[in-house]
């Protein structure tokens, strides 16, 4: 085949690349939000807090699997203390979701001040594992390993989520609070520690997303602002608290972005916000959501 | 003075409303009964531009105001109360009916008139809150009053802009015997010369202001006539009387 | 009132007048500096407190009035201060315009998450657009008019005395404005959207255009703020007037001094102020510690300043409908 059609398969990697990983960070997000209600605009602060202990576990260890393994545990026990001692006592004030948004808003700056304040204003270069640095040829084209990987990761959490959330008890509890936060606590389920697990689970996965693309982005204060943007993006696009939405979404606006790029550089971020526009003026609660 | 023609209505597949035909005469006070669920508030809301009916029309004085929005049928001197919370809470008693006068003298996006200054609007609250005997409460803020009083408010602001016709929404929901009495006594009073409808649950209600009654199961009419009529009905007796054996 | 209220206006005016000639040229332009942000603040806060819409894209207003200026300065030759104000709001009253029909259409998170995008999205546009905009660097070198009375008298406003009177008043004026505005048959009609947006379109008014209006008020204010900021600073840039923190800034100011009340912007603009100039004497780390400041005021003090004051106040008695007293306490 041409070599063209080989530069628009390559664009659809790389749109895939990037649209798992935006999945792997608006996942947490939107179920964050739609179990209670509270969107978390710190989010995305986990992604890059996972790319700076990546960044020191390396240094450590020379080991990028490890920091794998170990950044995103350390970015789920940030997220469990913030949960914990700082959102659930927002709770008691009844200011409502302001009081929350706001509250982790303050979250977001801080994390974005203080990495700059322990690690430093520069950038750090990370490189991917030995293992996946090269080429992988299929049917006759190559392909960059490591964005496979990606892709792979994404699929193999995405397949666990699917396990978690539909065939175990606890996959069951998470989706009947979806619905109804109040009626499973009154079931006698200890809601409260629910919620602190849903969040330490969602930033996990944006601490996994973080570390994993750190050889691709390189780790700096600003990594996480395209990636945060494009993850509300997504929630609100794939309808708040809908998993499948997101899954959709977060493809659809790796593709964009990708093929974006591409052809009209300096457009791409109008492309996105052109396509959430599109879709709010016809479905206001996303493409699949229902009823706030 | 308002109509509807085989009206349907269903929400995602679930249908609620088969080929009502409703007719409301001018100056008439109707009111719609039936059991749960029969699709009375669904009714209510098709009419008051809430939802767009699956089928069939509305017409009011004469005009198709089929998926009509709320905002437009007020403006055509249409009103209707809530059931639950229509109030503005934070605001005060006074600055509740304010706006519903504002409303009816067309004042809307005046920039430079102070409200507070406006002395004849001021005048007409005035007015309005003693009709309704609310005017020691005048600077209450909305949830701070009594349940009974709330619910009268509620009735107030859907009749502070003197609507041609009015509808109110179980306007004695959860009201004790004497809250119920003067909220009954504040309808026959402030519906003078007006049309219009009630959906109720309160029978003794219903059969003290009613001059029609409609009455709705399962989504369709089941008889429509004077009270006497209605109370003599074979059908209707049936409805409520099997459902309280069950 | 009582007459203590009567001199404080006067009081403040004096102080106000008299200030430049106290406190050395660095510590005026802080002032200058509080009052834009008072401005932008209480602009933020009418889509805030008054009309319950929560919004974190502000900047796009505040940033397309500053660089509006900034642009018209260098480009049009002889085009004195007030025009150039002006054209900052009117760019940014017409930025509102565009982005209302979207807007106007969905609350709550939706519509802060609608907000934040909006206004980043005129970020990277600015940052792109280098031919227009001097992406990163943004623009600078333009000069700072003066103010003419055509014909009559022309006042040089690059003196610091003459600006500080200038940027005193049109800030004094537009928060006057905004307060005005509240006390208008549209200022019932927005609070009233905050309480029962549903029950407003049933009494007859249309919520949309309403919303309309309200951004468009809000918007070309924070419009003026932005041009202020740009002639009191001698460059604009998209970090300095675009970027997330200058939409947070005001959100931090209104939580400070008390949602829900007209002041409380004002008052919490100058906490921050404070906060921020005696921070920077001891640390480069002036958001840290502003983000810990709102952290903390949300923990434990989410009504604010004028929350606190309220609650003091407020031991006031509402009698019932059943002629008891209730002592009431937030």
């Amino acid at each position: 085949m041409s070599t063209e059609a080989a530069m628009y398969i390559a664009l659809a990697v790389h749109g895939l690349t990037y649209g798992m990983l935006l999945f792997l960070v608006a996942s947490g997000l939107t179920l964050i939000f739609g179990m209670m209600g509270i969107l978390n605009i710190a989010h995305a602060s986990f992604f890059m807090l996972a790319g700076y202990f990546c960044v020191t576990v390396l240094r450590w260890t020379e080991s990028f699997w490890l920091s794998l393994l170990l950044a995103p545990i350390g970015c789920a026990l940030v997220g469990c203390v913030v949960e914990r001692f700082f959102l659930r006592r927002i709770q008691r004030h009844g200011l409502g979701h302001i009081g929350e948004l706001l509250l982790t808003l303050g979250i977001s700056l801080i994390v974005a001040d203080a990495v700059k304040a322990i690690w430093g204003t520069g950038s750090n270069e990370v490189l991917g594992p030995v293992a996946l640095r090269g080429l992988v040829a299929i049917g006759g084209w190559e392909y960059p390993a490591y964005r496979l990987f990606i892709i792979g990761v994404s699929l193999a959490l995405l397949a666990i989520m699917a396990t978690l959330l539909f065939k175990t008890r606890l996959g069951m509890i998470l989706r009947a609070a979806v619905s109804d936060a109040d009626m499973v606590s009154a079931l006698g389920i200890n809601m409260p520690r629910v919620f602190t697990v849903v969040f330490g689970l969602g930033t996990w996965m944006a601490g996994v997303a973080g570390v994993a693309a750190t050889p691709l982005l390189t780790v700096f204060p600003g990594m996480a602002d395209q990636i945060g943007l494009d993850a509300f993006v997504v929630v609100v696009v794939g309808g708040l608290g809908n998993l499948v939405g997101a899954f959709v979404a977060s493809l659809i606006i790796g593709e964009i972005y990708s093929f974006g790029i591409q052809f009209i550089p300096r457009l791409a971020p109008v492309l996105m916000f052109v396509f959430m526009a599109l879709v709010l003026s016809f479905k206001p609660s996303g493409l699949f959501g229902g009823r706030e | 003075m308002l109509q509807t023609k085989e009206l349907f209505h269903d929400f995602d597949g679930l249908k609620v409303l088969f080929g009502v035909g409703l007719e409301v005469k001018e100056g008439e006070r109707h009111a719609i009964i039936g059991p749960n669920g029969a699709g009375k508030t669904t009714l209510f809301n098709v009419i008051t531009g809430l939802y767009k009916p699956s089928s069939g029309r509305v017409l009011f004085k004469g005009q198709d105001i089929t998926g009509f929005k709320p905002c437009k049928l007020a403006r055509l001197g249409m009103s209707r109360s809530f059931q639950i919370s229509g109030l503005f809470q934070g605001l005060t008693v006074f600055q509740n009916v304010r706006l519903a006068i504002l409303s009816k003298r067309g004042i809307r996006y005046d920039l430079l008139r102070r409200v507070d200054r406006m002395h004849s609007i001021t005048e007409e609250t005035n007015e309005f809150l003693a009709r309704i005997n609310l005017d020691s409460e005048r600077s209450v803020p909305a949830n701070m009053l009594s349940y009974g009083k709330q619910r009268s408010l509620e009735i107030s602001l859907a009749l502070a802009r003197d609507p041609d016709f009015v509808l109110l929404d179980e306007p004695t929901a959860g009201m004790s015997p004497d809250e119920t009495r003067s909220a009954v006594d504040l309808v026959r009073r402030m519906t003078q010369g007006k049309t219009m409808v009630i959906v109720e649950h309160d029978m003794d209600v219903v059969f003290s202001l009613a001059d029609r009654i409609t009455v709705l199961d399962y989504g369709s009419i089941v008889a429509s006539g004077t009270p006497e009529e209605i109370r003599t009905n074979r059908d209707v007796q049936d409805i409520y009387l099997g459902k309280r054996r069950s | 009132m009582k007459s203590r209220n009567r001199f404080l206006p006067l009081a403040i005016i004096v102080a106000l007048a008299v200030l430049p000639h106290v406190m050395g040229p660095v510590k005026t332009n802080i002032f200058i500096q509080f009052a834009i942000g008072a401005v932008y603040a209480v602009s933020l806060n009418l889509l805030l407190s008054f009309t319950g819409l929560l919004s974190f894209g502000h900047a796009l207003f505040f940033g397309t009035g500053a660089y509006a200026t900034a642009l018209a300065l260098t480009h049009i030759q002889g085009l004195t201060i007030v025009p150039s104000v002006m054209l900052g709001a009117l760019a940014a009253a017409a930025i509102a315009l565009i982005v209302s029909p979207l807007l106007v259409r969905v609350t709550g998170t939706a519509f802060a998450m609608l907000t934040l995008a909006f206004g980043q999205l005129m970020f990277i546009l600015c940052l792109k657009f280098r031919e227009i905009t001097g992406g990163e660097d943004g623009i600078a070198g333009y000069p700072v008019p003066n103010l003419s009375l055509p014909g009559v008298h022309s006042v040089d406003m690059a003196d610091s005395f003459n600006f500080y009177y200038f940027a005193i008043a049109v800030s004094g004026l537009c928060i006057f404005v905004m307060w005005h505005i509240t006390k208008t048959p549209l200022g019932s009609i927005m609070v009233a959207i905050r309480d029962n947006t549903q029950r407003v379109d049933f009494l007859g008014f249309r919520v949309p255009f309403v919303k309309a209006i309200v951004f468009v008020i809000s918007g070309a204010f924070a419009g003026i703020a932005g041009s202020l900021f740009a002639l009191s600073h001698s460059v604009v840039s998209t970090d300095g007037v675009f970027q997330i923190l200058v939409s947070f800034f005001p959100l931090m100011a209104i939580l400070v001094g008390g949602i829900g009340s007209f002041w409380g912007p004002v008052i919490g603009c100058g906490v921050l102020t404070l906060v921020q100039e005696f921070t920077l004497r001891y640390t480069e780390r002036a958001e840290l510690v502003s983000g810990l400041v709102f952290v903390l005021v949300i923990l434990f003090m989410p009504y604010g300043a004028a929350g606190f004051w309220r609650m003091l106040g407020a031991r006031r008695r509402y009698r019932s409908a059943d002629g008891h007293s209730i002592t009431v306490e937030k």
